[in-house]
């Protein structure tokens, strides 16, 4: 079968050339087929003594010429042309057609049919217009055999071959167009395949070049990472992890992250920690566990992936930080400020205590002179003390140590501690500290009396600082639904609208000279704000030059939950 | 005779300025310097009428001596306590078992005040 393809097979730069001359190859092999067949029928014909010789030499000589000229037809068919062929082939056809009858049945008779077929043929294997020329080459035949036996041309039957003629060039052609749009459908389809081949091979490539380059980069990352599903299964983890906990990669990679977690290199704290970072959907941005002599520092965050528009957790991925220097630094950094609270302070009390023993005359009278000095030391050992708790402050806050404890606070008796306080400094400064409470306030909130209390002292500090006559005026009030607010104003020198937005940095004064006027580290608003931060609270600011600064403050109204009449008597 | 007021602090300069301000009030003194030594006399002297306690002191730490003994002995029943501590988050811890809490820098003009006030007037 596949050699009788090859056979019949040809191959052009024309597709439509390829299947006429194919179509052709496979008629002329057919009638080739035929002929033998005829040939051979009447050779056994004769051999059996069926029919005589002289009954079946015709259709021997008929076939053998038609044998010879399918091979030369096919020859040219396959050597030359297609188009040569086929028009020999058709013009072989109706010249047979021609002489294969009486000149009367050609002529108006059975033998008309035959001429349809090269007409019909003529338009499948030749372009489809070539059906005319063959009806044409048809009708001619007939009228001029007519002639020949003085008949009339048998017009209907011209007519007939010019309407087959028709039929044939009509289907040939919608056959053809047919095929030529779907070979152009084809070309698309084949280019459109084309390019996305080639956008899937670079894709891929792409793909392949970011793989390794993401597998590179967790490889050299210095931070211990391991890739979790959403079983809690180790997918990966990178080299840095192994040298961080110590352990071989197989003993992380495949295994549950429980296995992990029952390690005895973990302390039980540590333990419970990673626990509830398994257990909860919602981890705390990073903690700290103990991994043998380590401090490690993990965080954690869930992996989404986005696909048919929601998103779907699959896994988390988890980073180890070696923190172990920076926790013995921390370490370090708090007994140093429990060291300086103390070691400070004592001997500045003792050194106050002393001049206020002057200052009192505890061993007998002392000119004014000799008070005025003790006041002096008096007033820069305050001074002194006062930095040392803003640098403790500072550094408690920054350790995250510093914490709000809420309890059941009096705004009055806020008011009178810092009256207390700040009333002699204002004084001694020629300035009044006034205060009020907002009607609306409630008599109990809920708040850090302490913290509170250091916030007003400072922003009053603040304010008798930076005013040199007048009032400081500290207002609580209800501020809005759900707030209340501490207002600190003064009659001072103001603040320059472009220092604003730094007034509340760690170690700012306005203007840079400050401290040397005014003393201090400007710890003062930054503490404040921090403070008021950790309460949840906003700080803003508003000042006129030399006319004042007033510093509000929202918190959040919270009212205890006790009834008010047991916080009420003081 | 005057009301006997025990020091218990161990920085020195402290104990004798505070030494100075319940004098200048008063009271006759009693100094103490350490936690271990200040059990000992808790234990065994005589109850005094005020009891100045620092919170930080060597060996016994003064919150210990408060819980442990202060607050257990019905001899201490009448005795005022002040203490003194520089951690004022600790202070506040205290203010419903003692007297007065009192953070340090403590002020020996305010010392002497205070303590006037809770002297019986005699």
């Amino acid at each position: 079968m596949t050699s009788f393809s090859r056979f019949l097979a040809i191959s052009t730069a024309d597709p439509d050339d390829t299947r006429r001359r194919r179509i052709l190859n496979i008629l002329v092999a057919s009638i080739g087929i035929l002929s033998l067949l005829a040939i051979l029928v009447s050779l056994a014909a004769v051999f059996f003594e069926r029919l005589r010789w002289e009954n079946v030499n015709l259709i021997i000589i008929g076939s053998s010429v038609t044998i010879l000229g399918m091979l030369i037809v096919y020859l040219i068919n396959i050597f030359w042309s297609g188009k040569v062929a086929a028009t020999v082939f058709l013009v072989f056809l109706t010249v047979v057609f021609a002489f294969s009858d009486t000149p009367e049945q050609v002529a108006g008779g059975r033998s008309l049919f035959g001429f349809a077929i090269p007409i019909i043929m003529a338009s499948i294997l030749l372009t489809p217009w070539f059906s005319f020329v063959f009806s044409t080459i048809s009708g001619l035949i007939i009228s001029v055999i007519a002639l020949s036996i003085s008949h009339f041309p048998n017009l209907p039957a011209v007519i007939g071959f010019f309407v087959i003629a028709l039929v044939s060039w009509l289907s040939a052609r919608s056959l053809e167009q047919a095929l030529r749009e779907l070979r152009q459908i084809n070309a698309n389809l084949d280019q459109v395949v084309i390019e996305r081949t080639g956008a899937l091979a670079e894709s891929l490539e792409r793909e392949r070049i970011e793989a390794g380059r993401s597998q590179a980069i967790l490889n050299s990352i210095a931070d211990g990472v391991v890739v979790f599903d959403t079983e809690w299964n180790a997918i990966m983890a990178n080299p840095a992890l192994r040298s961080m906990l110590d352990l071989p990669l197989d003993q992380i990679v495949d295994k549950n992250f429980r296995d992990l977690i029952a390690h005895p290199h973990l302390s039980s704290r540590s333990r419970n920690l990673l626990q509830a970072m398994m257990e909860h959907d919602t981890q705390p941005p990073s903690f700290r566990i103990e991994w043998d002599q380590k401090t490690l520092s993990i965080s954690a965050a869930q992996v989404y992936d986005y696909s048919k528009d929601r998103y779907t957790n699959i896994g988390t991925v988890t980073v180890f930080r070696d923190f172990t220097r920076e926790a013995e630094v921390e370490k370090l950094k708090s007994t140093f400020v429990a060291i300086v609270s103390h070691e400070l302070r004592t001997p500045l009390n003792a050194i106050l205590g002393y001049a206020e023993m002057f200052k009192e005359e505890v061993y007998g009278p002392m000119n004014d002179k000799q008070v005025n000095m003790a006041e002096r030391i008096m007033k820069n050992t305050q001074r002194l003390l006062g930095l040392i708790n803003d640098l403790l402050d500072q550094a408690q806050m920054e350790a995250g140590k510093l914490t709000i404890q809420m309890g059941p606070i009096r705004p009055a008796e806020l008011l009178e501690n810092i009256h207390s306080v700040m009333d002699k400094i204002a004084y001694d400064k020629g300035l009044k500290l006034t205060s009020e409470i907002d009607d609306q306030l409630p008599e109990v909130l809920n708040g850090d009396a302490a913290r509170l209390q250091q916030i007003m002292v400072n922003l009053v500090n603040n304010g008798i600082k930076f005013t040199s006559h007048g009032t400081v005026h500290i207002r609580l009030f209800s501020l809005y639904a759900g707030k209340w607010g501490i207002e600190v104003s003064d009659t001072g020198s103001g603040i320059p609208e472009s220092e604003i937005p730094y007034i509340f940095d760690t170690f700012r004064q306005v203007e840079g000279t400050a401290t040397r006027v005014h003393g201090g580290f400007g710890l003062g608003l930054s503490i404040v704000k921090q403070l008021v931060g950790l309460m949840n609270g906003e700080i803003t600011v508003k000042s006129i030059m030399n006319v004042g600064s007033k510093f509000t403050i929202a918190l959040p109204l919270v009212i205890p939950e006790q009834s008010p009449q047991k916080w009420s008597i003081g | 005779m005057s009301e006997l007021a025990l020091i218990i602090e161990d920085d020195e300069d402290l104990a004798s300025i505070f030494a100075e301000a319940l004098r200048g009030v008063g009271f006759s003194i009693e100094i103490i310097a350490d936690g271990r030594a200040a059990e000992e006399r808790l234990k065994n002297g005589v109850a005094p009428f005020l009891i100045l306690l620092d919170m930080h002191l060597p060996y016994i730490s003064g919150a210990d001596l408060l819980t442990n003994i202060i607050k257990k002995d019905e001899r201490f029943k009448q005795t005022a306590v002040i203490i003194t501590t520089a951690d004022a988050r600790m202070g506040e811890a205290y203010t419903d078992q003692v007297d007065f809490v009192m953070i340090k820098p403590i002020s020996f003009i305010q010392l002497r005040d205070l303590t006037s006030r809770l002297k019986p007037r005699s």
